[in-house]
């Protein structure tokens, strides 16, 4: 089970959904995606578009701005 | 993602397994040159299947079959017919051209080059719907205008234009008329019996059959050059090997084009219309509600960014496309809504959802059940955002 991760710091919307897009195409079932950045509407959108993908989001923290998602699929 | 709803068809469409079936054979049993009656037979019988495609193209317009020739698509076709007037007529009678603001790439490119080449070029205004201001036309045709080139259907808001009317007027003024018809051909009955236009661009990508073949009706007598030198294909009027294949396949696409099909597809386009603005509130459609070909509709959803629209809806499965800069590759937002009055969030904000063959009415009702929520989060959490977190 791999850790793939996403680095969208300092991008804004609708890049890194676009990147995470990318990442959970790649991904194999069981892996985790890992999305750190900055952009407060992606930390909202990241978690709508698994949601739609029937992802489960396993956690959300951020830190001095800098958010962190992690995906399983 | 299991589902897969395709509503990008004004881009390409999903080819029809008749149009593979009839297309078969000329690839492996009938797949030579078309020859004259002195080749070998299977060059005759190339030739004849290449006649028989082109009849079949020729009538649905209600022209005859020497006044269609074969072209690799729409944009081969019209820069065939701007490039080849201006290359006809440019030093006889003039170096005017007219064109809409609305056009599609290949006319609107065509025109720019043409520009660079020491054309004159007006570029016609249309009015909150698309449609050309035809009063400003008639001011603007002079003798020295060599071509008016509008649209019959436009590629994003679908706007119908009167090109009956178009027609009658550039021909009073001794003008020749190109009309795209990219987008209304076989959904939009056209007959150049009744139609006035010396030039009709068509394609097959629109009506599911193969990418790759187009066409130009040119009307018997239209002067016009030769832009691809090579062989003497096609009346002499494109040098370049017969796309039989191509040719076989869009004359069986046009076959299988029916009035009670454009019927269905009306239905969905006027339904998804309805239901949006029945669930989403604050949005625009984007050109005439009644003059517009069957398979459009055309929205902007205010507040919200269209890539995040598409991007979101792609995740439920569900392909559409929009006018905002990003999702193009020209990384402009949409001329087509700038030139109707929309300013840069109504282009940044519109989604078209183009229908075909092979959509159906619980797609409809799918889509804008997803569509209400994802709009609905997206605004909450955009910039531009009304809505309000609880």
């Amino acid at each position: 089970m791999a850790e793939i991760l996403v680095n969208v710091t300092g991008e804004t919307c609708p890049i890194p959904l676009v990147e995470v897009r990318k990442a959970v195409k790649k991904a194999q079932s069981g892996d985790t995606i890992v999305i750190t950045g900055t952009n407060q509407a992606s930390k909202k959108e990241i978690p709508m578009a698994a949601k739609a993908l029937t992802l489960k989001v396993l956690s959300i923290e951020e830190s001095e701005g800098i958010w962190t998602i992690k995906i399983l699929k | 993602m299991e589902k897969n709803i395709y509503l990008d068809n004004a881009a390409a469409t999903r080819l029809d397994e008749k149009v593979l079936e009839a297309m078969t054979p000329s690839y492996f049993d009938n797949y030579s040159i078309a020859t004259s009656e002195f080749g070998y037979s299977m060059g005759i019988d190339a030739k004849d299947a290449l006649a028989e495609a082109r009849k079949t193209l020729a009538n649905r317009l209600g022209a005859e079959p020497e006044e269609f020739i074969f072209t690799s698509g729409s944009t081969e076709s019209s820069n065939l017919a701007l490039k080849g007037i201006a290359l006809a007529l440019g030093q006889k009678k003039g170096k005017h051209i007219i064109i809409s603001k609305v056009e599609d790439f290949p006319v609107l490119y065509s025109a720019r080059a043409l520009e660079k080449e020491g054309f004159k070029i007006d570029y016609i205004d249309v009015d909150e719907f698309g449609f050309v201001n035809i009063d400003k036309l008639e001011k603007l045709i002079t003798k020295e205008t060599i071509l008016v080139s509008i649209q019959h259907a436009n590629q994003e808001i679908g706007t119908l234009q009167d090109i009956e009317k178009i027609g009658n007027l550039c021909w009073k003024k001794h003008t020749v008329f190109h009309t795209d018809a990219t987008h209304s051909f076989t959904r939009v009955p056209i007959d150049v019996k009744d139609i006035p236009a010396d030039l009709i661009t068509v394609s097959a990508h629109t009506i599911h059959g193969p990418k790759g073949i187009g066409g130009l009706y040119i009307r018997k007598g239209t002067p016009i050059a030769k832009i691809m030198d090579g062989g003497f294909q096609e009346f002499n009027l494109r040098g370049g090997m017969d796309n039989i294949t191509g040719a076989i396949g869009f004359a069986k696409a046009v076959d299988l084009v029916t009035e009670e099909e454009n019927i269905r597809i009306k239905k969905m386009s006027k339904r998804i219309i309805e239901l949006i603005f029945e669930k989403v509130p604050e949005v625009t459609l984007n050109g005439d509600l009644e003059s517009r070909i069957p398979q459009n509709a055309n929205i902007s959803f205010h507040y919200v960014e269209g890539e995040s629209i598409t991007l979101h809806l792609d995740m439920y499965g569900i392909s559409v496309s929009t006018g905002s800069a990003c999702f193009s590759k020209s990384l402009e937002a949409s001329h087509v809504i700038a030139a109707i009055g929309g300013d840069h969030e109504r282009a940044h904000g519109s989604i078209r959802f183009s229908f075909g063959r092979y959509n159906t009415m619980e797609e409809v009702e799918y889509v804008v059940e997803t569509l209400a929520s994802v709009i609905k989060n997206l605004r909450i959490i955009s910039p531009l955002g009304k809505e309000k977190e609880e």
